[in-house]
Formats: C-alpha cells, structure tokens, sequence
C-alpha cells in the first residue's frame, strides 16, 4: 500500500499553504523494501510464530510416538514457541496502547 | 539465526554431552564383556568434540556451540585374563576383559552430569532474561 503525503493546506484566509509530509528517506527506503512498514512488520512476526509453534507441534508429535532422541529439543523449542508468543502479545498491546492513545488525542 | 541464539548454543551442548553420556553408559555397560583371543577385546569409546565457528551474520568471537565429531576407540589389546573356566578361553587358558577403568567412566560420567546441568542453568537464565526484556514497561 502506497502511503500518499497529505497535501498541503491551501491559501486559507491568511495562511501560507503548510508543505507536504515527506516521508524521511530511511522511511522511504524501509517501505520500499517492505510493502506496509507496521502491518507487514507484523504479518512478518506472525509467520516466524507459526513456525515456532509448528516445529514445537512437531517435536511434540516425536515425543508422543517414542521417537524423541533429545529431550531438551522438544522442551526448547516449546519455550522458543512460548516466549515468540509472549513478545508477538507484547508488540500487540504496545501497538494498540499507542493507537489509543493517538485516538485520545483532543482535536 | 533464531530469535534466541543462547538456546540454539545451550541446545548443542547439551546434545553433545547427552551423547557422551550414552558413550559413558556403553563403556560402562559393556565393563565386564570377555572376548576370546582371536577377537579385539571391546574398545573404550570416546567421544571427540568440537566448537561449532560463529555463523555468519552472528557477533565475530561468539561460536554457535559445540558438536560431537567423531568417535575415538581405546585399547583393543586389553586385559588378557587367565580364565581356562571360561567359555571362550583359548588352550592356554586365556580370554580378553576390557582395559577400561572404571573410576574413570565415574568421573567422565560426573563430568557429562555437571556440564549437561549447567547448561540447563543457561537455558533457564536465558529464558528468564529474555522474559523479563519482553516484561520491558509492561502493565
């Protein structure tokens, strides 16, 4: 999604017309790498999830059927899949406390 | 690289000192195997270990742990034993009993322990630390 500047004000009695937002060309590099900067961010984030989760489901699946070699890898990967959890959560909350925050803002 | 490389390097050391344990229980395990003459006697397992370089992409000096590589073999000779009882002895009597020690294996086996538990140790610091970066301003 291409993010269009909000074009200026123009010539409201007595004002000059405000520039244009442009976006910094770190920004700009960092979006054209990535299509949507926070949302591809995060669909990102959400598939290295999945992957945990599936490789912990995997091992799971190993230890269930007698074929675990390594203990330590099944209860490794279920801590990585845990912690990918907590910090997928924590980057949610922040994301929507900052949201709600903007949108508490007096206009 | 995974998001949390301490327990991709906690991981293979743990790994390599479950094998070197299964090493240890087979040396242990096979303490009392006679073999005749005409056979090697059972050779004492050891089990080689290298450090795994740093990855590219990871910190230069910070390795990517450790794997087994290779596994030694120990003295085939053995102890030649007078048994003429036995089985398996030759016409003079004789039979091979293997030369491992078995103080030996205790103290390898106390080793692996205490390096497979404090790498344990590190997974759970690791985790902790990682838990409380994530608790970071959280409500």
């Amino acid at each position: 999604m291409a993010v269009t500047p909000i074009s200026g004000i123009m010539n409201a009695a007595g004002m000059g017309s405000i520039a244009p937002v442009t976006p910094s060309t770190t920004a700009a590099a960092d979006a054209a790498n990535s299509t949507s900067g926070v949302g591809n961010a995060f669909s990102q984030a959400l598939d290295s999830l999945q992957g945990t989760q599936n490789a912990a489901d995997a091992l799971a699946q190993t230890a269930a059927t007698g074929n675990l070699t390594d203990i330590h890898n099944y209860t490794i990967a279920a801590t990585e899949a845990s912690l990918t959890t907590e910090i997928t959560v924590a980057v949610r909350d922040r994301a929507v406390e900052a949201f709600n925050e903007i949108m508490r803002m007096q206009v | 690289m995974s998001m949390f490389p301490a327990f991709d390097i906690a991981s293979s050391a743990l790994t390599t000192h479950r094998i070197w344990m299964n090493a240890i229980s087979d040396n242990i395990a096979n303490i009392n195997t006679v073999k005749p003459m005409s056979e090697a006697a059972y050779q004492e397992k050891f089990i080689v270990a290298r450090e795994i370089p740093s990855a590219p992409g990871q910190p230069v000096g910070v390795g990517g742990g450790v794997a087994p590589v290779a596994v030694q073999y120990g003295d085939a000779t053995g102890t030649v034993t007078y048994d003429p009882t036995n089985p398996l002895a030759d016409k003079d009597g004789l039979v091979r009993r293997p030369s491992e020690n078995l103080g030996d294996q205790m103290t390898n086996l106390i080793i692996a322990q205490r390096g497979y538990q404090l790498n344990l140790a590190v997974i759970d610091r690791a985790k902790s630390s990682y838990q409380q970066a994530i608790d970071i301003n959280g409500r």
